[in-house]
């Protein structure tokens, strides 16, 4: 009889375990989804600031460029092609022809040194997600890769 | 006295009101005109009876297509003046972009035009305008972009369209020069001066080359 007993308590205090520990993976998952979505907020954000400081004067603010003298980001057969490109880009600039929905632009565009690999993948998930792009979050990651494949 | 408070009333203040809405119409005309001309800058020396303005000095550069440019091209036209160079990445794109929308504005309006002059006559040659003017997808015969002697390109500047431009190495891009539009009217005067790179500066040069246009009964 006592055995029964310590079986059905041990069973009972199993299944509360078992509860608990379901309920904490569900509440990690939540707060794993929500500092996702969080990271990328503040990456778009500060990436739009950037953008305007940065870019906008040739790119605009409204990401249509000017003309066949500054090229488009929204839309941009370019950009979704060119990835790793378009990182570099942001550092070290671009010189000679690139086509981009079909038109040729041949100006020189400067880079910004100075930007860190932080703020490329900032600008980056910035102009990614914006204009009709839609790729997601951009990782400091994808840029230390590019950017040191490209450093002149 | 039923009878002055019916017909005879509205016979008796019409012709007040007429009266009193014309001087108010006469006085609105009045008061406008005065508001609407624009003003004259630079020195201004007497002559006589007669006032001297200052105006832009005569020129000859040559422009995108070869073509030379002097105060001829202009003469009875109203025009929009800067100074920038296509290597420029500061300033000038924010600049270019506000001029197009200058350009897009008075398209349908032969009697004004646009003088764009490089400073930076060396690196600027007539094919790299030629090529920098149909990249932004406007016409010679209405927006000029000329290029000339340094010296002559910089006096220009500084003495008739009161403008900053100069080489100076510890700038970014090699040069200092404002971002400044100058609105010349037909008489060759400089009637206002705006930073071409401010949207809403932009959009009262617009405004003013409008006013400009009335003046000229256009």
């Amino acid at each position: 009889m006592p055995e029964n007993k310590r079986g059905v308590g041990a069973h009972y205090l199993n299944r509360v375990v078992h509860c608990l520990l379901a309920f904490g993976y569900c509440l990690l998952l939540l707060l794993a989804c929500s500092n996702t979505d969080a990271k990328f907020q503040q990456y778009y954000v500060q990436g739009e600031q950037l953008y305007i400081k940065h870019c906008s004067n040739c790119h605009q603010k409204s990401g249509k460029g000017l003309g066949l003298l500054y090229p488009p980001l929204g839309p941009s057969d370019y950009m979704e092609k060119n990835f790793d490109d378009v990182l570099c880009q942001m550092k070290y600039g671009k010189k000679g022809f690139l086509s981009v929905n079909g038109k040729d632009f041949n100006q020189p565009m400067p880079g910004v040194r100075s930007l860190t690999e932080l703020e490329i993948a900032e600008v980056a998930t910035y102009i990614y997600n914006t204009w009709g792009h839609d790729r997601g979050m951009v990782e400091v990651v994808e840029v230390t890769t590019a950017v040191e494949k490209c450093s002149p | 006295m039923k009878l002055f408070w019916g017909r005879q009333r509205s016979l008796y203040c019409l012709p007040i009101a007429i009266r009193m809405f014309t001087v108010y119409c006469l006085l609105l005309s009045a008061c406008r005109g005065k508001e609407e001309k624009l003003p004259i800058f630079g020195e201004r020396t007497a002559n006589g009876t007669d006032t001297v303005f200052h105006t832009i000095a005569p020129f000859r550069f040559v422009d995108q297509d070869s073509a030379i440019i002097t105060n001829e091209s202009f003469g009875g036209k109203i025009y929009v003046a800067d100074f920038f160079f296509t290597t420029c990445r500061t300033i000038c794109p924010i600049m270019k972009t506000q001029l197009v929308r200058v350009y897009e504005a008075t398209r349908d309006m032969p009697d004004v035009m646009i003088l764009s002059h490089t400073i930076d006559p060396e690196y600027d040659t007539v094919a790299l305008l030629h090529d920098f003017a149909r990249r932004l997808g406007v016409e010679s015969k209405k927006w000029h972009f000329v290029t000339g002697l340094r010296d002559s390109i910089y006096k220009i500047a500084q003495t008739s369209y009161f403008a900053t431009a100069m080489k100076d190495q510890t700038e970014p891009d090699g040069f200092i020069h404002s971002g400044a539009f100058l609105l010349i009217d037909k008489a060759r005067r400089i009637r206002g001066k705006y930073d071409g790179t401010k949207e809403e500066d932009v959009n009262r040069l617009m405004s003013d080359i409008n006013t400009l246009r009335k003046e000229y009964g256009e």
